[in-house]
C-alpha cells in the first residue's frame, strides 16, 4: 500500500460518505403483488398506485425512492428491523399493528369485502361461521386477522398469496375469500362465472403509511405530504390513472371507495 | 464319477456393443470313472466358464453334459435342484459378509435342506473341529483371513453332502501362505475320497490331486490325460510351454 | 484438545455472534408470544412429526419399487421408472406442491379434505425419487459373486433376496435412508404453501397476528433441530455399526 494508493482510498471513502450523508435514499417497502397498486411493469419494474405515491413522497422529501419488494407478512418486521424507513403497500392501520409500529394519517378508505365461489350458498359474511364452510385468506392481512377472531366454527385456509387463494374459490375448494373490496371486484370481474362477489364492506377499513414508532420526523413529514398532495387533487388523478372503472363502479352502487 | 461332454458352446452377448464372444468352441472331453478332475490351461481359455456350466450355473448355448449318464437339465428350476446336490466354491466372495462363518454354514443346511437348527449344528460341529476352524466360527467374513475364508467356503459346500464339488481358483486369490492351508483341504478331500472338479494354476499341486488332468485352451480341449502322463509325457506344445511356465513360477 | 471442549467453544463463538447482532438489531422482544401461542407450536411440531413419518413410510415404498424397475431388463419398465425418477428430482417441491396441488387435484376433483392426504402423497413422491436412487446404489453394491454364491447353494430367487440381497442392502442404505429422513423433516415446510397445518404454517401465523418474527422463528428453527440432530446422530451411530469390509 504505497502512500498515493492511501490517500487515494481515502478521497473515494470521503466522497462515499458525503455521498450517503446527503439525499439519503429512501427506503419505501412494498409486495409487489397487488395490482393496480402494487405490481410490475412488464419489465419487471415496480409500478402501480403506491409507487407513484412513493415517488411523489419521495420528490417532497427531497430525497430518491428504492422500492424493496418484501412479502406482505414480512413488512412489518423489515421496518421493525430497518431494513425499509416506511411501508407504503395499501396497509391497513389497526389497533394490533399499532403496537408494533407507527400509522401516518389514513390516506384511502376501503373495507373487507367477499369474493365467493358460485356453487357456494353464503351469501354475505353473517354465513361465514358455520361448521363446514370453508374460508380462505391470506398470510398476514386484516383478513387473516378479522377471520382469526371471529371465525370459530368455520375451518379457515390460510394461503401465501392472493392468486392461491383466488384459486381455492374457483376450484371450489373454498367458500370465500375475505379480501379488500377492490381486489374482489377485480378479481370477480376476471372469473365472472365462477365467483360472486359481495362487495359492501362488512368492515371499514383505512389504508395508512407505515412507520417505524419513534421516527416522528418522517411521521410528520409524511402527514405533510399527504395533506398537500391531496389539495394539490393528486389522488383524483392516482384514482382517475388506475382505478377509473372501480370508481365507476363503486359509486354506481355506493361502495366506499375514496382516497 | 464319470463325465461326459459332447460339443459344448458358449456365447456371451455384450448388452452394449451388440457384440457376441464365444468362450466355448465345440468342446468335448470324455473321462474314465475318475474321483478327482482337474482343468488347467491359460488364462481366457474357458475353463471357468467350463466349471460354471458343469455345476449347473449357466445354461450352455448348445451341447449336453453327462455325469454317471445322467444329462445336465436345461430348465432353471431343474438345474437349481441339481445344485442342491452338489457343491461350488469360487475364487472370492463365496461368503454371504452379513453372517457369522456358522450362520453361512447354517444357511443351505436350514433353508435348503431343511434341517432344524439344532441338526444343522451338530452336522457342521465336527468338520469345523477336523479343520480347526471351531475357534473362528462366530466371527464375520470380514474378521477371517483369506484362507479362513475360503476353507469355510469348502465346508459350507461339503456339509450338504453333496455328491461331487466344483473348485474355481479357490487359491488364486491368496497370498502363497494361506494358499497352503487351503491346499491342505483339498488333499484331504482326495484322501477321502469325495468327488470333485477343480480349476487350477497350481500344477505341482494338480498333480499330487488330480487323476485326470485336461488342458482347456481356445474354448476346446487340447490335451487330456491321467495326471503322470499328463505332465510327464505330454507333447502338445501348447501344452508344454504352459507347463514350462507354470512350473517355473 | 477434547472433542467437547471443541464443540463448546464453536457454539459459544456461534451464540456470541448471534446475541451480537440481534442487540444491535434495537427491536423490542416480545418472547411472551411463544408461550402465549405454545399450542400452536406444540400442535404444528407433532403435524411436522406425523406427516414426516407417513410421508418416509410411503416413500419407502415407492422407492423400493422403483429402485427395482430401474433395474429392470424390461425397456417399458425401466424408462417409466427412469423419467419418474428424473422428473421428479428435477423440479423443485415447491413447484411440485403447487402443480400436485392446484392442478392435478383439482383435476381430480378433490376437495379441500384431502388436502393433507395430496400434500403427504405429493412429499412422499417426491422423497420416493431419491429414495428409489439410494436403493438402487444399495442393490447395485451387492457383487453379483454373491447371486452366484447363492445360487451355488441351491437359494430360489426369493430366498435370495430375503436372506442375501434385502440384509445387505438394507444395511448399506441405512445411512442414507436416515440423512433422507432429515430432509424429508426440513421439506416438510413447504406444504405450508398449500394451507397444510404444519410447525412452519402455525409459527408464520403466530407472527402475522403478533409481528414478533424472531420470536415466532427462532422457535420453528429449534423444535426442526430437536428433530433432526437425533435423527443425524443416528444416522452416523448406524453408519458405523454396520461397516465392514466385503468378504
Amino acid at each position: 500500500m504505497t502512500p498515493t494508493r492511501i490517500v487515494v482510498w481515502l478521497m473515494v471513502a470521503a466522497m462515499l460518505a458525503t455521498a450517503s450523508f446527503a439525499a439519503e435514499p429512501l427506503r419505501v417497502g412494498m409486495e409487489l403483488s397487488y395490482p393496480p397498486f402494487e405490481t410490475t411493469d412488464p419489465q419487471g419494474r415496480p409500478a402501480g398506485v403506491s409507487v407513484k405515491l412513493a415517488e411523489a413522497l419521495g420528490a417532497h422529501l427531497g430525497r430518491q425512492v428504492v422500492i424493496e419488494n418484501i412479502a406482505f407478512d414480512g413488512l412489518i418486521p423489515a421496518l421493525k428491523a430497518g431494513n425499509v424507513d416506511c411501508v407504503i403497500s395499501s396497509m391497513t392501520a389497526t389497533p394490533e399493528r399499532a403496537r408494533s409500529i407507527a400509522f401516518s394519517e389514513p390516506y384511502l378508505k376501503t373495507g373487507l369485502a367477499l369474493l365467493i365461489a358460485e356453487a357456494s350458498p353464503v351469501l354475505s359474511a353473517a354465513d361465514l361461521d358455520i361448521p363446514g364452510r370453508v374460508v380462505a385468506v391470506k398470510q398476514g392481512t386484516t383478513g387473516q386477522q378479522w377471520a382469526v377472531a371471529s371465525l370459530t366454527k368455520a375451518q379457515l385456509l390460510v394461503l401465501d398469496t392472493e392468486a392461491a387463494a383466488v384459486l381455492e374459490v374457483l376450484q371450489g375448494r373454498a367458500d370465500a375469500f375475505i379480501y379488500d373490496s377492490m381486489s374482489v371486484f377485480k378479481n370477480h370481474r376476471r372469473h365472472p362465472r365462477q365467483t360472486r362477489a359481495a362487495l359492501a364492506p362488512f368492515r371499514e377499513e383505512s389504508w395508512a403509511v407505515g412507520l417505524r414508532q419513534g421516527n416522528d420526523e418522517l411521521r410528520r413529514q409524511v402527514n405533510e405530504f399527504l395533506e398537500s398532495f391531496r389539495a394539490d387533487g393528486g389522488f383524483e388523478k392516482l384514482g382517475d390513472e388506475f382505478l377509473a372503472e372501480q370508481k365507476r363502479y363503486f359509486r354506481e352502487h355506493a361502495i366506499p371507495f375514496y382516497f | 464319477m464319470n463325465l461326459v461332454i459332447h460339443d459344448l458352446v458358449q456365447r456371451f452377448d455384450d448388452p452394449r456393443s451388440g457384440r457376441s464372444t464365444t468362450v466355448l468352441d465345440g468342446l468335448s472331453l470324455a473321462t474314465g470313472e475318475v474321483q478327482s478332475l482337474v482343468l488347467v490351461g491359460p488364462s481366457g481359455g474357458g475353463k471357468s466358464t467350463l466349471l460354471r456350466i458343469l455345476a449347473g450355473l449357466d445354461v450352455p448355448v448348445t451341447g449336453s453334459v453327462t455325469f454317471e449318464g445322467v444329462a445336465l437339465p436345461r430348465d432353471e428350476e431343474l438345474l437349481r435342484g441339481y445344485r442342491r446336490g452338489v457343491g461350488t466354491v469360487f475364487q472370492a466372495y463365496n461368503l454371504f459378509p452379513h453372517l457369522t462363518a456358522m450362520d453361512n454354514l447354517l444357511l443351505p443346511l436350514v433353508h435348503v435342506h431343511g434341517l432344524t437348527d439344532t441338526e444343522a449344528r451338530r452336522r457342521v460341529a465336527e468338520p469345523l473341529e477336523r479343520f480347526g476352524l471351531t475357534a473362528h466360527a462366530h466371527k464375520r467374513p470380514a474378521e477371517l483371513s483369506g484362507g479362513q475364508k475360503q476353507r469355510i467356503a469348502i465346508l459350507r459346500a461339503l456339509v450338504v453332502q453333496p455328491r461331487r464339488l466344483f473348485l474355481d481358483e479357490p487359491t488364486s486369490a491368496l497370498d502363497p501362505e494361506m494358499t497352503g492351508e487351503v491346499l491342505d483341504m483339498i488333499d484331504d478331500l482326495k484322501r477321502s475320497g469325495t468327488e470333485f472338479v477343480l480349476v487350477t494354476h497350481e500344477m505341482g499341486f494338480a498333480r499330487r490331486v488330480a487323476d485326470e488332468i485336461a488342458f482347456i485352451a481356445d474354448g476346446r480341449v487340447a490335451a487330456h490325460a491321467p495326471a503322470a502322463e499328463f505332465l510327464d509325457r505330454c507333447r502338445d506344445p501348447r501344452v508344454t510351454s504352459f507347463l514350462a511356465r507354470t512350473l517355473h513360477a | 484438545m477434547p472433542r467437547w471442549l471443541a464443540y463448546l467453544i464453536v457454539l459459544a463463538l456461534l451464540s456470541a455472534a448471534g446475541v451480537w447482532a440481534f442487540a444491535s438489531l434495537d427491536m423490542n422482544w416480545n418472547w411472551g408470544v411463544v408461550w402465549d401461542y405454545r399450542a400452536a407450536f406444540w400442535q404444528g411440531w407433532w403435524m411436522t412429526v406425523l406427516l414426516s413419518l407417513a410421508s418416509l413410510l410411503t416413500s419407502s415404498l415407492i422407492g423400493v419399487t422403483a429402485a427395482m424397475m430401474l433395474r429392470s431388463s424390461m425397456p417399458l419398465v425401466q424408462a417409466a421408472a427412469r423419467v419418474y425418477v428424473e422428473l421428479i428430482r428435477g423440479t423443485p417441491l415447491l413447484v411440485q406442491l403447487l402443480i400436485g396441488w392446484y392442478v392435478v387435484a383439482a383435476a381430480l376433483r378433490m376437495g379441500t379434505d384431502q388436502r393433507y392426504l395430496v400434500g403427504v402423497l405429493v412429499l412422499s413422491l417426491f422423497s420416493g425419487a431419491y429414495m428409489a436412487e439410494i436403493f438402487r446404489g444399495g442393490l447395485d453394491a451387492i457383487p453379483r459373486a454373491q447371486i452366484d454364491s447363492a445360487r451355488a447353494i441351491g437359494l430360489t430367487p426369493w430366498q435370495t433376496l430375503g436372506l442375501v440381497v434385502l440384509p445387505q442392502a438394507v444395511r448399506i442404505v441405512l445411512p442414507s435412508v436416515a440423512g433422507q429422513l432429515v430432509s424429508l423433516i426440513k421439506d416438510s415446510s413447504l406444504l405450508s404453501v398449500i394451507s397444510i397445518a404444519e410447525f412452519t404454517f402455525n409459527a408464520r401465523n403466530v407472527n402475522s397476528a403478533t409481528y414478533s418474527t424472531l420470536e415466532s422463528y427462532l422457535p420453528l428453527a429449534v423444535g426442526y433441530l430437536a428433530l433432526t440432530l437425533p435423527l443425524s446422530a443416528l444416522s452416523r451411530w448406524l453408519e458405523r455399526r454396520f461397516r465392514y469390509e466385503a468378504a
